[in-house]
């Protein structure tokens, strides 16, 4: 399989904020590079963007000016079908929202997700939940786990496929910190053995991962 | 089941995908079932006549006892009541019936067993005739006379006469094998002429013996030179066979059609509710699609966040779509071999009968055809409003 090995944007601008005096910022209107392997933490105030920018760089928003380019290439120019395939084996991403299936159990959410990759290891994602006190839920409906349980069946979820760049849009808003500092650590593991970046949105509770590069909207 | 059909398939409604099912069926059977029994049964209410156009009408006066008698007004046409004719607007052109002024022989032997009769010809202009020029022209040297009958003729006698005097039923194409003897006699009998007749059809709507022109000219002048006969039929061009103008021409002048069958106006209603039942048939297949279009729009729109979830992880659109496609398909797969089904059912009822009157059997190839066809149709207008939708929950809608 091909790794992609970069992610640039030259330029970028959502295009709501096309019309606004911005506020000096290390992304909008300027030049980013994120590398395969590297740590990235990008920062801001609510409404800075952080989820539009992941939205974007997953190909599910067109709303910007400037480009997005994935080794050089130009993701305007992806087809529907292009898109699937890099969401299968190159991003991975945690939305804001999680995106779980309510109805189903937690195991299966995870389960799911194996479904589509096609290559999860079943056994280290029940590994991941006992880390994070979570497998006694395991078979739990999503939508009756609370916020913080939520969040890390979808993390786990999440770290369940092939992956080059891994984009988490606040995953652990709801944890304290011990449970964050676990999930640093699987997220860290995870991203190390496939070789892969992890670019992390937050406003304020970072997932605690070890000396990002800062960028702030 | 895998997760993501599982996922998919919430929301739906069996009893919606039955109700497509079933409105389906009935659209497609009622189409089918027109296309079938109208392709079925075209041939024994079409007076379609491949010698004859459906335009030309033949025109003859009442006979009455006066003419019997040989009093009272002649049964045949005058120039002015010729005259009076080509100048009606229906009216493209006129042609003259030719009777033969001399008697006629006609004999057949075959197999040792032989038939004679009197006959009578009538010719009537070329251009009134649509047979291949080559099968309808007559040459002196040969001596070979093409003639079309009346297929009331050969039904007359395969019906009527072959079974009373045990004689063997004829085909047509048999009987047109058949070489005819001909042996023409002039009134005083003092000239005579043999030739060879050969049939070169039937004519449904024609009742007459009819010559082409030039062996009508030919023997004519042979056996009874000078004398000419005045036409009592006439040959008419129309340009609107079902114009009112025409029957009133005709009742006020007491003039008859020949060959107008009662059954063309039986074709023309059969036509009409055949006509009427399809398009019954083609609103309610219509009304069918709309009904699993709106289903699935429904379904889908219901399961947008489902399906934009799932396009968000990965899942590649053909595995989205595969369960509503599947749903789609069974639905239709079942309303088709009910249909079949019934089409089968419904013709072996009147296979029967159809065969007893010699009509075409070609209905079933038609009426399976037609469900196919409109299944097909069906199936694809609602495949791409799956795809549509199923691309449409690519992206994210902007709230």
């Amino acid at each position: 399989m091909k790794h992609t090995e970069e992610i640039k944007l030259t330029g970028l601008l959502p295009s709501v904020f096309a019309r606004e005096e911005m506020p000096s910022s290390q992304v909008w209107r300027s030049e980013v590079t994120f590398r395969r392997g590297g740590r990235y933490l990008v920062e801001s105030a609510s409404g800075g963007g952080k989820s539009s920018l992941a939205s974007f760089i997953m190909g599910a928003r067109r709303d910007y000016e400037g480009k997005i380019l994935f080794d050089g290439v130009d993701t305007a120019a992806f087809s529907i079908a292009d898109w699937q395939r890099l969401r299968r084996d190159t991003l991975a991403y945690l939305p804001q929202d999680l995106a779980l299936f309510p109805d189903l159990s937690a195991i299966d959410n995870i389960r799911l997700k194996a479904e589509i990759s096609g290559e999860a290891d079943m056994e280290r994602a029940l590994h991941w939940m006992e880390r994070l006190g979570i497998d006694g839920r395991r078979d739990f409906p999503a939508g009756k786990l609370s916020v913080g349980q939520q969040q890390r069946v979808a993390l786990i979820r999440t770290l369940c496929q092939p992956f080059d760049f891994i984009l988490l849009d606040e995953p652990v808003s709801h944890l304290d910190e011990a449970n964050n500092r676990i999930a640093a650590a699987i997220v860290e593991e995870e991203a190390r053995r496939q070789g892969a970046a992890v670019i992390v949105f937050s406003v304020g509770n970072p997932l605690l991962i070890e000396n990002p590069e800062k960028l702030n909207l | 089941m895998s997760l993501i059909a599982k996922l998919l398939k919430r929301n739906t409604s069996a009893a919606r995908i039955a109700g497509f099912a079933l409105s389906n069926f009935l659209g497609i059977l009622i189409v089918s079932v027109a296309v079938m029994v109208y392709t079925d049964t075209r041939d024994i209410w079409s007076d379609d006549d491949s010698f004859m156009h459906t335009d030309y009408m033949v025109l003859n006066k009442r006979v009455t006892s006066a003419n019997t008698l040989g009093v009272g007004s002649s049964s045949e046409f005058s120039a002015a009541e010729k005259a009076d004719l080509e100048a009606q607007p229906w009216v493209r052109r006129v042609g003259e019936f030719t009777s033969s002024p001399f008697r006629v022989y006609a004999s057949i032997s075959s197999g040792g067993r032989g038939m004679e009769t009197a006959l009578f010809f009538e010719s009537v202009p070329d251009g009134f005739v649509d047979v291949a020029a080559a099968d309808w022209k007559f040459d002196p040297a040969s001596g070979i006379v093409p003639v079309i009958i009346p297929k009331e003729y050969l039904t007359l006698y395969n019906f009527g006469f072959a079974g009373s005097a045990g004689l063997p039923q004829l085909s047509e194409s048999l009987i047109s094998g058949i070489p005819l003897s001909l042996y023409m006699r002039s009134e005083d009998g003092t000239r005579s002429l043999k030739m060879e007749g050969r049939i070169a059809g039937f004519s449904k709507r024609l009742n007459t013996v009819l010559v082409p022109q030039a062996f009508m000219d030919y023997a004519s002048e042979r056996l009874a030179p000078g004398e000419k006969a005045g036409a009592s039929r006439l040959i008419v061009d129309v340009s609107s066979p079902g114009d009112v103008a025409i029957a009133d021409y005709l009742k006020e002048k007491s003039l008859e059609t020949a060959g107008d069958k009662s059954g063309s106006s039986a074709a023309f209603l059969l036509r009409v509710a055949m006509g009427i039942v399809m398009a019954i048939g083609i609103v309610i297949t219509l009304l069918s699609v709309f009904v699993l279009m709106l289903s699935i729009s429904l379904l889908l729109e219901k399961n947008r966040v489902v399906i934009h979830r799932l396009l968000m992880l990965g899942a590649p659109l053909a595995r989205v779509r595969a369960p509503y496609a599947v749903m789609i398909a069974t639905a239709c797969c079942f309303s088709w071999a009910g249909v079949i089904i019934s089409l089968f059912l419904l013709r072996s009822q009147y296979a029967g009968a159809l065969e007893a009157l010699g009509a075409a059997t070609g209905g079933l190839i038609w009426g399976l055809a037609t469900a196919t066809l409109l299944t097909m149709a069906v199936l694809a207008v609602n495949m791409l409003a799956v795809r549509r939708k199923v691309k449409g929950a690519w992206r994210l809608r902007m709230q």
